[in-house]
């Protein structure tokens, strides 16, 4: 089992300007699994995020099992509408030639397109210019382009409306399931926890819980996490 | 007949691509006003070149080159937004060269003469312009990168990502100064944002725009130096008149958002 691991994070603290972000976190994350990280506004999940791609600096252990490549998908992604960029330009970031790109990249993104539900005619069109839900399939894509080991998403339903929501979960328990991809995600939403975590870690600064949702997901911890009197989703019953 | 030499073609050529290119990504990165900033940091070293008998040109490369590392290391170290920066910046260097320019070479230092360049000027402009451009376009995919979300550009390269934003000040900032001697210190910034805002009008993909920007460059500053041949105007007010002009054209074409 112990090969399986592919992250192992020990004691790990962030402070910004003097002020602690994170204190004390650990855990580990095994290849395939879905763990999904909750806590209240500032409890320095988005910052948790931001330690492990290496984007702040940190106290303690965090060792990604070497070679792994890593997907995210951001919380915030904001393009103004007049930044001439089409989404087939947004794609080549990420190839290795901007300029004259081979036929084998394009018919990728083609397929990479296909599995989130879009079509190659989206590529045309300029990245500022699509909604709210096309964007977050971009994204998603965009992160799954170079098949990551791991998947990094941050709130990815954030702003889009529950159908949308629904779909981009599908998308992300498909692409988990067929390619075996290790996801951690960030969410605020419990159902979303109880239908597609196989663990669940939750933060309010320091570490306050950490196991299977169903163990751990009670109204005591819950309380503990949120504090008192809060309301929280019905646990949707079986995790598909 | 006015005849125009060779000589400066070919520099209102290099400068006005070059600052057509590099303009394309500083518009987008919001630094319009960094290259007025850095322009106006030639001035101590032009007057630091003449109070030491050196050529003026040497001078302005190499305050150029420095203000821009001070530009990057104070935006990356310091919690001012750019333009506060600049703001400093400008408007020190402008005290400066003011008070120690002598008077007869200020308006040459401000607005530019093209007073023929020495040979080895002249081949070190051409070649570094030239050379700057191709070094555009062999790293616009990390400035982009960059410029559209500098979270997903550092992802477990960090550091690869910060100098990848310093090369691209290290370029703005030495095709500013190679641009000084074409249209002054006043002007020079001015022509790395009017190539760039036509073509953002007009522009639907990103490989477009950059081209574009940087032939527009190209065309406004030739066209700039023959206009100013014909009616003995200085060449840097004349380019940038003519820029002007072109971008107001432009707003009629400009495209329509959904």
């Amino acid at each position: 089992m112990e090969s399986d691991l592919i992250l192992e994070v020990k004691n790990i603290s962030v402070e910004v300007d003097h002020e602690t972000i994170l204190k004390n976190v650990s855990f580990e994350v095994r290849r395939g699994e879905a763990l999904a990280i909750i806590g209240p506004n500032g409890a320095g999940k988005t910052m948790l995020f931001r330690a492990l791609l290496g984007l702040v600096s940190h106290t303690g252990e965090l060792d990604w099992k070497k070679g792994i490549q890593i997907g995210y998908v951001p919380q915030k992604f904001v393009i103004d509408k007049s930044f001439p960029l089409t989404v087939r330009e947004f794609f080549l970031l990420k190839s290795p030639r901007f300029w004259m790109p081979d036929k084998g990249f394009i018919a990728h993104l083609e397929h990479e397109l296909s599995l989130v539900g879009l079509g190659k005619e989206i590529l045309s069109r300029p990245l500022g210019e699509l909604s709210g839900g096309q964007m977050q399939r971009i994204l998603i894509s965009s992160a799954m382009l170079n098949h990551p080991d791991v998947l990094l998403f941050d709130e990815p339903t954030a702003g889009i409306d529950v159908g949308a929501e629904q779909t981009i979960y599908t998308i992300l328990h498909t692409l988990q399931k067929e390619r075996g991809t290790t996801v951690l995600l960030i969410s605020h939403d419990l159902n979303v926890v109880y239908k597609y975590a196989d663990n669940v870690l939750c933060i309010n600064k320091a570490m306050i819980c950490h196991g299977r949702p169903k163990e751990i997901l009670n109204p005591q911890e819950l309380s503990r996490l949120y504090g008192g009197g809060g309301f929280y989703h019905h646990p949707v019953e079986e995790k598909i | 007949m006015i005849t125009f030499d060779i000589q400066t073609l070919i520099i209102a050529l290099v400068i006005g691509a070059a600052s057509g290119a590099v303009g394309a990504f500083i518009i987008l990165r919001r630094m319009a006003l960094v290259g007025d900033a850095l322009s106006h940091v030639a001035l101590p070293g032009i007057a630091l070149a003449l109070a030491y008998h050196f050529d003026p040109f040497w001078g302005v490369v190499a305050f150029c080159l420095a203000a821009a590392v001070v530009v990057w290391a104070l935006e990356e170290k310091t919690r001012l937004y750019s333009d506060a920066l600049i703001g400093l910046l400008f408007t020190f260097n402008l005290a400066i060269g003011v008070l120690t320019i002598p008077d007869t070479e200020i308006l040459e230092s401000l607005f530019g003469a093209f007073t023929p360049l020495t040979s080895p000027e002249f081949f070190f402009i051409s070649i570094a312009g030239a050379a700057a451009i191709a070094l555009i376009f062999l790293y616009a995919k990390h400035f982009l990168f960059l410029i559209v979300s500098p979270e997903l550009a550092s992802i477990k390269a960090p550091r690869k990502s910060r100098l990848h934003g310093l090369l691209l000040m290290v370029l703005f900032a030495f095709i500013v100064a190679l641009g000084i001697k074409l249209v002054g210190t006043l002007l020079m910034g001015a022509l790395t944002i009017i190539p760039a805002t036509i073509s953002k009008n007009i522009s639907r993909s990103m490989s477009g725009y950059i081209v574009m920007s940087a032939v527009l460059g190209a065309l406004i500053s030739l066209a700039g130096v023959f206009a100013a041949g014909m009616l003995h105007f200085l060449p840097g007010p004349t380019i940038i008149i003519l820029g002007i002009a072109l971008f107001g054209i432009s707003l009629f074409f400009t495209r329509k958002f959904q």
